[in-house]
């Protein structure tokens, strides 16, 4: 045995770590005779006794400290879930307890987290989350001219280019101009095509330019342009969430207020969402150009100038767990720990100042697509459509903006109303002989009772679109699509002057394949069907019973619940619950369909629709949501009934 | 280090709040000084221990025991430390004076001198076996890598440090 191994040996020992007879042995033997290794067991020892009294300094207790964040933790929501409101009414209490906690929460991650050197340590004083949705929303009316100029860094896009460092100018002029340009300042070490963007909005021309992505050194360019565009419309969209975050900010529930603390010298307050939520705050990503890829539970912590609510710097932490590790393992991302930031985007100037003219003229191009959207003044509409539109010089706050006669309507108009940012759309005909609501509406739309009276159709607004709303009215057929919030939007829906009607027989009867769908009130469903219909207790903030139909595929009546979010789709979707007397699953569909255990029963997950099924008692559930995973489907069902009162 | 009561682990995985305390109650000293030693400093310790009860309990219910409740605890704290490490670019490898320990201060100094001598690979191992007296299972569990590893950078660490402190007598 020579000293090395002794050595070893002996460390190991005085670790108290067994050792074989034989090396045990062997270790005495060489110890009798070897002066420096007994030498080190002796300066272990010594070690030992100076290392146990180093751990002396005073350690704090930190217990009730720990136990408050630990509280405020086990207050939030689980996953997206948590429980619902009681029907029919909403109440403030859901929409608060996780803002408190969030207060607690984001006071202690807050201040993990290290910003820039004009950055002041938050305080984490009371805001609550509704303020700042309000605020932002109240400033969206303010706003008449913006310009800015932001830097972007980007961490992982590739192996190679660990890095990127670009710039980005935003310019608005209200309503309806708008200009973005990303310059790409980034060394590339090989070959590359730059991420340089430019979007360009003014009114009826929208026009967007970037190179093409690609796996090769040379992207192409590509270029898009849109004439006789539609008033705000949604499929050649303007990004003012980099003005003022109307769409990220819509939900107050989803929202997390972090605390307050001073940004480009400007008192600002942080805001948390999930990236899936903050998407519009990141139109450079689909505009062209390779950019690195995002989870959609990734953070996104955005410093918002407390005064005018504009967006001053936003950055992307990374989402922790196992799913996001897969995730970034098939993206062949690197270890990203959860308190760096992936992507910042920061303002290095903001100003109210009027852009300069010439800023949002559009290149000349050879090529356009044509939305086929026909600017008209008020008084020519008779004469082109037969009739008077409904419209007032102002609605919902809002100035009458433009008037158009879209291509495809059915003789309809459409009037915009605009104000800063804030827009509503009115389109309107009076020949509608569809099976449907006239307009983007659907027949699954939540009925609301409008003050003053008269009845309205309402969709939350999604990533694509708006806050809709439409109505049935004698003789005449309107929508309404807005980025109001969902009050200002239904006050605005109810001054109209317009009674609205319940949707008629010919819409609320449908044929689904070989099934009858039949719209009807909870009521109405549960006078209908023999079984009790029960409605799930934990559901996704904000959710709630949007509307019922009975559905006969000839086995017997059942009912579909569709519930939905009542202010904005953050990429859920619709949840489908379909309950019906059964005694088996229906026959598989699909290969991708497993077994799994839904609340104590076997039932079946099919995951390429996000569905599970399950019989329980006779009774046959089917739940679905395009954007709910398998554990959130499961607590969903598993809360089916919870509260007794069956909604 | 001991793990805790089965029964109280199991009550706090169930979402027993008391239980969690008891749980925070018995361990956070250790924490934080196994906090303070990768960081070397006091507030940072503060906030890694706040962040590694909290995650702690957001990850409790997906604790298997397929290692000691104290070499899990202890790989999530060091996990949030090198998370804060990281994030505020400060990795410490000069051992700064502690404010406010009862040691010796010619001990003190002497420690110092050999836990600079050592790298953060050896240092770590050396002070969750010598400092909060893990096995070295349990400090494989922590740092993720093998036994054997453990067994062999303690040998290291002290030779290093015993060279670097000169605390080896002439031999005899």
């Amino acid at each position: 045995m020579n000293h090395e191994q002794a050595e070893r040996l002996l460390s190991a020992r005085i670790d108290g770590e067994r050792l074989s007879t034989r090396a045990s042995a062997s270790l005495e033997q060489h110890l009798e005779t070897c002066a420096e290794c007994r030498a080190f067991e002796r300066g272990a020892y010594r070690l030992r006794e100076a290392a146990r009294f180093e751990v002396a300094p005073a350690v704090p207790d930190l217990v009730d400290q720990v136990m408050t964040a630990v509280g405020a933790e086990a207050e939030r929501p689980r996953s997206r879930l948590r429980v619902v409101r009681p029907a029919g009414r909403r109440s403030i209490l859901p929409r608060l307890a996780p803002v408190a906690a969030a207060l607690v929460v984001g006071a202690l991650i807050g201040s993990l987290v290290v910003g820039g050197p004009w950055q002041r340590p938050e305080t984490g004083s009371a805001l609550a989350a509704t303020e700042v949705t309000e605020g932002v929303s109240a400033a969206a009316a303010r706003l008449d001219a913006y310009r800015a100029t932001f830097v972007i860094d980007e961490r992982h896009l590739s192996p190679e280019v660990p890095q990127r460092h670009l710039t980005m100018r935003v310019w608005f002029e209200a309503p309806e101009r708008f200009r973005l340009d990303v310059v790409d300042h980034t060394d590339y070490p090989m070959a590359a095509t730059p991420t340089d963007l430019k979007l360009l909005v003014d009114g009826s021309t929208w026009y967007a330019a970037g190179p093409a992505p690609c796996p090769t050194a040379t992207c192409p360019q590509r270029e898009s342009v849109v004439r006789n565009r539609l008033p705000f419309s949604t499929a050649a969209p303007t990004p003012t969430d980099l003005v003022l975050p109307i769409s990220t900010l819509a939900d107050a529930d989803r929202l997390t207020v972090l605390g307050r603390g001073t940004m480009l010298g400007r008192p600002a307050v942080r805001v948390e969402v999930p990236f899936e939520r903050a998407e519009p705050l990141f139109p450079f990503l689909s505009i062209g150009g390779d950019w690195r890829p995002f989870f959609p539970n990734d953070r996104v912590r955005i410093w918002l100038d407390e005064r005018n609510w504009f967006p001053l710097r936003w950055d992307v932490y990374p989402a922790t767990g196992a799913e996001r590790d897969a995730w970034a393992l098939r993206f062949g991302l690197p270890d990203e720990p959860s308190l760096r930031s992936v992507f910042s985007v920061r303002a290095l100037h903001v100003s109210l100042d009027t852009p300069d003219a010439g800023v949002f003229d559009i290149p000349a191009t050879n090529s356009s697509q044509d939305q086929g959207a026909r600017a008209v003044e008020l008084g020519d509409v008779r004469r082109a459509t037969g009739f008077e539109p409904v419209a007032p010089s102002m609605v919902g706050g809002l100035d009458r903006y433009r008037v158009v006669l879209p291509r495809d309507d059915a003789g309809g108009t459409l009037v915009a109303y605009a104000n800063g940012l804030a827009f509503l759309n009115l389109g309107e005909t009076r020949s509608w002989n569809g099976d449907a609501p006239f307009g983007p509406v659907g027949v699954q739309a939540e009925e609301i009772s409008l003050t003053g009276g008269g009845v309205a159709y309402y969709e939350p607004a999604s990533q694509d679109h708006g806050r809709r709303v439409a109505i049935h009215a004698a003789g005449t057929d309107l929508y309404l699509e807005s980025n109001l919030p969902r009050s200002e939007l239904l006050a605005a829906a109810a001054a109209l002057p317009v009674q609205g009607l319940p949707m008629p027989d010919a819409w609320t009867h449908r044929r689904v394949g070989a099934a009858t769908a039949e719209r009807a009130s909870l009521e109405t469903a549960r006078a209908s069907v023999p079984f009790p219909i029960e409605l799930p207790t934990a559901l996704p903030a904000g959710f709630g019973l949007a509307s019922v139909e009975l559905v006969d595929a000839g086995f017997g009546t059942g009912v579909t619940l569709y519930l939905r979010d009542e202010d904005a789709d953050a990429g859920i979707g619709t949840i489908r619950l379909h309950l019906e007397a059964a005694s088996a699953l229906p026959p598989a569909t699909s290969a991708a369909q497993s077994t799994v255990e839904v609340d104590g029963v076997q039932g079946r997950f099919t995951p390429d629709r996000s569905q599970l099924e399950w019989i329980d008692g006779g009774l046959y559930r089917s739940l679905d949501a395009p954007g709910l995973a398998l554990e959130e489907l499961l607590a969903i069902a598993a809360s089916i009934g919870g509260d007794g009162t069956g909604g | 280090m001991n793990d805790p009561d089965p029964r109280t682990l199991t009550r706090a995985r169930e979402g027993d709040l008391g239980a969690f305390e008891d749980l925070v109650r018995q361990y956070q000293a250790d924490v934080w000084r196994f906090a303070y030693h990768f960081t070397r400093d006091r507030s940072l310790a503060d906030d890694v221990t706040q962040e590694a009860f909290l995650r702690a309990f957001r990850f409790l219910r997906g604790f298997r025991g397929d290692s000691k409740f104290t070499s899990w605890l202890f790989r999530i704290a060091r996990n949030c430390a090198m998370d804060q490490i990281k994030a505020r670019n400060v990795y410490v490898e000069r051992v700064t004076p502690i404010a406010g320990t009862t040691t010796d201060p010619q001990a003190r100094v002497e420690l110092h001198a050999a836990l600079d001598a050592v790298s953060s690979e050896h240092r770590e191992p050396f002070m969750l076996v010598e400092v909060f007296g893990l096995s070295y299972q349990e400090a494989a569990d922590v740092l993720g890598v093998r036994v054997g590893t453990i067994k062999s950078r303690m040998h290291r660490a002290r030779r290093a440090m015993m060279d670097a402190l000169a605390v080896e007598e002439e031999a005899q």
